[in-house]
């Protein structure tokens, strides 16, 4: 670490703090953003949250490493010091460095995976609560498949399976098996959406039923869906790291805070920061998302929103 | 009830069979083949041709998935390619070491689980509630693999309390055959039986603080405190009573994340159990063993929620009425 790295990662705590702060001038402004803001863990989240963000973003200015560089590779696992803050791996990589590139493997893996989730969750609940019948019943036994497939199993079967997976394919799949409680919860939200008068009103007005379900029932049923995304990005990234530990995640050297801690493991007793950091990394980011998940629970449940006058239900 | 207990058990049947067969196609889907690369392992083509034969490999794919299916109905599993014995032997080895851990830890997590949202909810906004809820929030949010790499290399390593793997001691008890193997046997099991519990009972606690404090708000607790009932009783026989009902649901859930943990933590401990069995399977594409891998697991996941379902209908009347009008 040379002093333009220690100026850069004070500068990216800086910006999270600005960044959280801004935020929070932004959304104090409506009812259900002072509910989120007054929870406690509210803050502490969205700022642990915009610091990795902000170095993942910075990731050339605030490691002093390339990601794959070995310093000296007959002198690996050297500890912590001002020089190599956080130690260096078996491979002789700087694990600070390698931490702070992963931020955009791990937290990118995360975000995608659960971008493809919630929009084919969403998507299917949204038409089995819809329009009911058999298409709720096929869809909802095909849940209840997915539901009791022991997910790591087939994801680690697929990879097994296939050898050299690509990355996009790898996230793709993380996505494709994690959607079946998020249709389950919107699948309820819209049940009884679908009965609320706003909608017959649209229906009445002559809207198709992709306009209705996209144009009233869908921004109605948003709280819970965003709830489910923010806590699900936490358990995507575990499942990575659970797979990337087992040697079939992230292909190596790929940096991904699973990877490290696969990396660190055997030598654990001789140089037990290899994957502690990376651990303890997973652990704040996924604690940051329940804490950030919480909040937003108390800030958009309905059924709170009388606690603060107002707001809540309405029309679309 | 006894005609919804048999709806119920048909559609967990028709689960697990899904599961099962989507397993069988996504495997037999897969490129390669146990015996490949051919290469490496010697193989002429006349003997590639005789195992594949002996496996039946050679028929068509529907073929072997009915007699696959014919087998399973009679309680064959098949023979592994890898390990050379009947998968259900090899099964019946592992499950005894995963049932054992998942108990253990199942013990761990309710118990401490329940104990802590209970005192959380009491002590609800204040210092103790606070910390314990952020730190059980911290410990909910660890992979379970590092939790207990962090807790073998504390306490195998550093302090040297545990042993920092296996079933038990292989040169002083390499059988449990005698009451200090049993305890040998019990000091192996605390480590992974604990990395699991600990973050069971992270969430259980998170669950069980929220239903605590939605009964103590309501009008029976007032009543009975009212009636000039020590707040011992209050709590601990009022209260809890009907905070429990939510827990049954966590039970439930609790099975998923035994068996998917017992993955991991197996690993990490070098447990003999299902889960690094279906590991192993998988890098040595052993399909029998991870179809019959497969098979176990979602029916002890479909398995734990009817149990769930079946609890919480015994427990709570309103649930009953509902289901029989249904």
């Amino acid at each position: 670490m040379n002093v333009g790295n220690w100026l850069a990662l004070g500068g990216a705590a800086i910006v999270a703090l600005a960044a959280v702060a801004a935020l929070r001038r932004r959304i104090t402004a409506t009812a259900s953003g002072r509910r989120f803001f007054r929870h406690p863990t509210a803050v502490p989240g969205l700022f642990v949250l915009a610091f990795f963000v902000t170095i993942a973003i910075a990731a050339p200015v605030v490691a002093p490493y390339p990601p794959y560089f070995q310093i000296d590779i007959t002198n690996p696992d050297l500890p912590p010091s001002t020089q190599f803050l956080l130690g260096t791996d078996p491979y002789s990589r700087d694990v600070w460095s390698r931490l702070v590139y992963g931020a955009r493997v791990s937290l990118g893996i995360g975000a995608v995976a659960m971008l493809v989730a919630a929009t084919i969750g969403t998507a299917v609940g949204a038409v089995a609560g819809y329009f009911r019948r058999w298409v709720d019943t096929a869809l909802m036994r095909l849940v209840d498949v997915g539901l009791a497939m022991p997910r790591i199993f087939v994801l680690l079967m697929a990879v097994a399976l296939w050898e050299h997976i690509a990355l996009w394919v790898l996230v793709l799949l993380i996505g494709l098996t994690g959607w079946f409680g998020t249709s389950r919860l919107v699948r309820a939200e819209v049940l009884s959406l679908r009965e609320r008068d706003f909608v017959a009103a649209a229906r009445a007005a002559g809207a198709g039923s992709g306009r209705v379900i996209f144009r009233h029932v869908l921004p109605n049923a948003a709280g819970p869906i965003i709830v489910s995304a923010a806590l699900g990005i936490g358990n995507m990234m575990l499942l990575e790291a659970g797979l990337s530990f087992l040697g079939l995640g992230v292909p190596p050297p790929a940096p991904s805070w699973g990877n490290m801690i696969a990396d660190g493991w055997h030598k654990m007793t001789v140089a037990w920061w290899a994957s502690t950091f990376p651990g303890l990394a997973i652990s704040l980011v996924v604690m940051a998302f329940n804490a950030l998940g919480d909040a937003l629970r108390d800030a958009l449940d309905p059924r709170r929103a009388g606690e603060e006058g107002g707001e809540g239900g309405g029309a679309a | 009830m006894a005609t919804w207990l048999v709806r119920r058990l048909a559609a967990s049947i028709a689960i697990v069979f899904a599961v099962v067969t989507i397993t069988f196609f996504v495997i037999h889907a897969a490129p390669g083949s146990p015996f490949l690369p051919a290469e490496s392992q010697h193989l002429t083509p006349e003997t590639l041709r005789r195992l594949s034969t002996e496996f039946g490999l050679d028929r068509s794919l529907p073929e072997q998935y009915l007699l696959f299916l014919r087998n399973v109905v009679r309680g064959n599993l098949g023979q592994s390619f890898a390990l050379r014995r009947p998968v259900a032997d090899a099964l019946a080895d592992a499950i005894p070491n995963t049932f054992t851990l998942a108990l253990a830890a199942l013990i761990i997590d309710f118990a401490l689980g329940l104990a802590l949202g209970i005192y959380q909810a009491v002590r609800a906004g204040r210092v103790g509630d606070v910390v314990s809820g952020n730190g059980a929030l911290l410990v909910n949010s660890m992979p379970v693999f590092w939790l207990g790499l962090v807790l073998l290399l504390v306490f195998g390593q550093w302090l040297r309390w545990a042993p920092v793997g296996g079933l038990s001691n292989p040169v002083l008890c390499p059988r449990l055959d005698s009451p200090a193997c049993g305890l040998d046997f019990l000091w192996h099991l605390t480590l992974p039986a604990l990395t699991l519990g600990l973050v069971g009972a992270a969430s259980t606690a998170r669950y069980q603080r929220a239903a605590m404090l939605e009964v103590i708000r309501q009008d029976f607790v007032r009543t009975a405190r009212a009636k000039g009932l020590r707040e011992r009783r209050v709590l601990l026989v009022h209260a809890l009573r009907n905070a429990l009902l939510p827990v049954i649901t966590l039970f439930g859930l609790a099975f998923p994340f035994l068996f998917t943990g017992a993955v991991l933590v197996e690993t990490v401990f070098a447990w003999p159990g299902m889960g690094r069995l279906a590991v192993n399977a998988i890098f040595q594409r052993d399909y029998p063993v991870v179809t019959g891998a497969a098979l176990l697991t979602s029916a002890m996941v479909v398995l734990g929620n009817l149990i769930a379902d079946v609890l919480y209908a015994v427990a709570d009347p309103r649930i009953r009425v509902r289901s029989e009008t249904a």
